[in-house]
């Protein structure tokens, strides 16, 4: 299922490269081998399932295989959200490595799903580096994902797919920071390609119809990315998505009004609503990873406490 | 159709075929004399098929010209598609930095969202499927409601002015409410079903919108008329550069965004005083 359900979404996508490139007689350039046909390891597989058979979510199946861990569950509140710890034990993604992330929240259940510490994706030579995550969400299921900051050290180059379905009744937020990298000399955007490419779809009348498509793609190798029009001077990214029925307008003008007490460049807006639901995304740029903690903390705190009650994520890592 | 006699030049528009001579003009109508017309600048000689120039313009030429003029009443001139935002913030103030911006615009959004949107429908993808891939990526409000509010207005013009079956597909989609109708995608069905090769279109589609988006930043900035061509002239090798590397992206690559051109999109929805409808 996530094998094939990488990125390709359609039918006509695997010919269109092909067309392309007679149609235009272009050179093939040489390039990574698509994620659908490339034939890669798996280095670490995760697979969770989550129920609540009695008021606290539990997982009621969890598999883990290679270079992917996950931590007992542990419950942060009383509010019944489990919240489980994914690990990768080798401590960094390198070239080839797949990762196959697979989770399933059950109607009514409740997970927040984070990381022991930061992604790192070290140099990559001959292929990029890729996580798959599939996720489901059940009738009003309620997934919070939370993982740390995305380092890329020189010449890295990263693929992560997100394919995320989701019903009208269910609750998403998920937050992501990614930060300029890391290379010996201390120059920033020293890495190859990050490809963050994230669907969202809506179960809805019988089918899924895709309520949100965000395909952030920064590739310092090919142009400069650090001026106006792309990263405005700023080194670090911040993305915050949430769909869930109760996004609105009025919380979209409320994150933008939070966001005004941060030293970052915000945008918030709201995709068109499909068999009820509304999907928001918050984009903000800034120089630091902790200023953009702060500011995605901000909003997920308001909205744990507006929708479910809960006090702010306090994650003490360990 | 047979056309004037006297065009050269492949590719250059029919109007300008008797490179800027005045009589090209009185040529150009008598087009029902054919290739041996005896015009003034006809070569009497030989008989000899139309240029690629003439032959173009009888086929889509003209009507590639119509459909991306920018007096093509879509209400282009109402979207800034985000540069509003940076000239509130002072960033764009003159023709230098507009040109910075309008660079990156058309490098990354035309390219990865209406650029690929184009290609694929040439290339056979299905119109539904592309306009809910628009409308998914198209994450700023204003910039979706941009597209859709043009592609309507040339859904409407294309109907009666370039009608085709794929065109009539495409408005019943929109028209049952199974479809947004999308700028890219209007074009792009009204310019293939007129024939324009693909990297025609995307040149043309393109300049098009470099240049409506030009005329407004002339007005709001404001600028000379004079660097507003100076920075369509300069424009050219962007949307040149676009048109190549749009036909080497992958799937994958669909509807990438800068997160810079992003925010400021998403922004401009709560800026206080704008011309701007986005």
């Amino acid at each position: 299922m996530s094998q094939n359900s990488s990125a390709v979404i359609s039918p006509w996508a695997a010919s269109a490269e092909e067309g392309g490139r007679a149609r235009f007689a272009v050179p093939a350039t040489p390039r990574p081998p698509s994620s659908a046909t490339a034939d890669r390891p798996v280095r670490g597989r995760l697979e969770l399932g989550i129920k609540v058979p009695n008021g606290k979510s539990i997982a009621s199946t969890q598999f883990h295989q290679g270079a992917l861990r996950i931590l007992r569950p542990h419950y942060l509140d009383e509010s019944g959200q489990v919240c489980y710890v994914m690990v990768n034990p080798g401590g960094a993604y390198l070239g080839a490595d797949l990762y196959v992330i697979d989770v399933e929240v059950g109607d009514g259940a409740k997970l927040l799903l984070t990381t022991q510490s930061a992604t790192k994706i070290y140099r990559t030579p001959g292929s990029f580096a890729e996580q798959r995550m599939t996720l489901r969400l059940g009738e009003g299921a309620q997934l919070e994902l939370a993982p740390d900051q995305l380092i890329a050290y020189r010449e890295a180059s990263y693929r992560q797919n997100t394919l995320i379905t989701l019903t009208p009744s269910s609750s998403l937020v998920m937050a992501e920071v990614i930060t300029p990298g890391w290379s010996p000399d201390g120059a920033s955007f020293r890495y190859e390609e990050l490809r963050l490419r994230t669907e969202i779809h809506v179960e809805a009348g019988g089918g899924t119809e895709l309520l949100a498509l965000d395909n952030l793609l920064i590739r310092p190798s090919l142009n400069d990315v650090t001026g106006m029009g792309f990263m405005e001077g700023r080194s670090h990214l911040g993305s915050l998505v949430v769909v869930d029925s109760r996004v609105d307008q009025a919380l979209a003008d409320e994150l933008h009004a939070l966001s005004a007490g941060h030293d970052a460049y915000t945008g918030v807006s709201l995709t068109a609503s499909l068999g009820g639901t509304t999907g928001l995304v918050l984009r903000s740029l800034s120089d630091s990873t902790e200023e953009l903690n702060r500011l995605l903390g901000a909003c997920t705190a308001l909205l744990r406490g507006q929708w479910y009650g809960q006090a702010p994520l306090d994650l003490r890592k360990y | 159709m047979p056309n004037t006699a006297t065009s050269s030049g492949a590719g250059a528009p029919a109007g300008e075929g008797g490179r800027a001579r005045p009589q090209a003009l009185p040529i150009l109508a008598s087009s029902d004399r054919g290739p041996r017309a005896s015009g003034p600048l006809a070569r009497p000689a030989t008989p000899r098929p139309p240029s690629p120039a003439a032959a173009a313009a009888g086929g889509y030429q003209l009507a590639l010209q119509q459909l991306t003029d920018s007096a093509l009443p879509t209400g282009a001139f109402a979207h800034s598609l985000g540069f509003e935002t940076y000239i509130e913030r002072g960033l764009v103030h003159d023709e230098a930095s507009f040109g910075v911006w309008l660079s990156a615009f058309v490098g990354q959004q035309l390219t990865y969202s209406d650029g690929v949107a184009i290609r694929f429908l040439f290339e056979g993808a299905d119109v539904g499927e592309l306009d809910s891939l628009l409308s998914a990526q198209l994450l700023p409000r204003q910039l979706r409601e941009a597209s859709v509010k043009m592609g309507g207005r040339l859904l409407e013009i294309g109907d009666e002015v370039f009608p085709s079956p794929e065109l009539a597909v495409y408005r019943e989609l929109v028209t049952t409410g199974r479809a947004a109708g999308h700028q890219p995608l209007a074009f792009a069905v009204v310019a293939r079903s007129l024939g324009v090769p693909l990297p025609e279109a995307l040149a043309a589609y393109l300049f098009a919108a470099v240049t409506s988006l030009t005329q407004n930043a002339v007005r709001a900035i404001p600028l000379g008329q004079n660097a507003g061509q100076r920075l369509l002239r300069k424009a050219s090798d962007d949307v040149a550069a676009a048109v190549e590397r749009i036909g080497r992206l992958a799937p994958d690559d669909f509807g990438a965004v800068s997160p810079g051109l992003e925010i400021s999109q998403m922004r401009h929805e709560r800026q206080r005083a704008r011309m701007f409808m986005s």
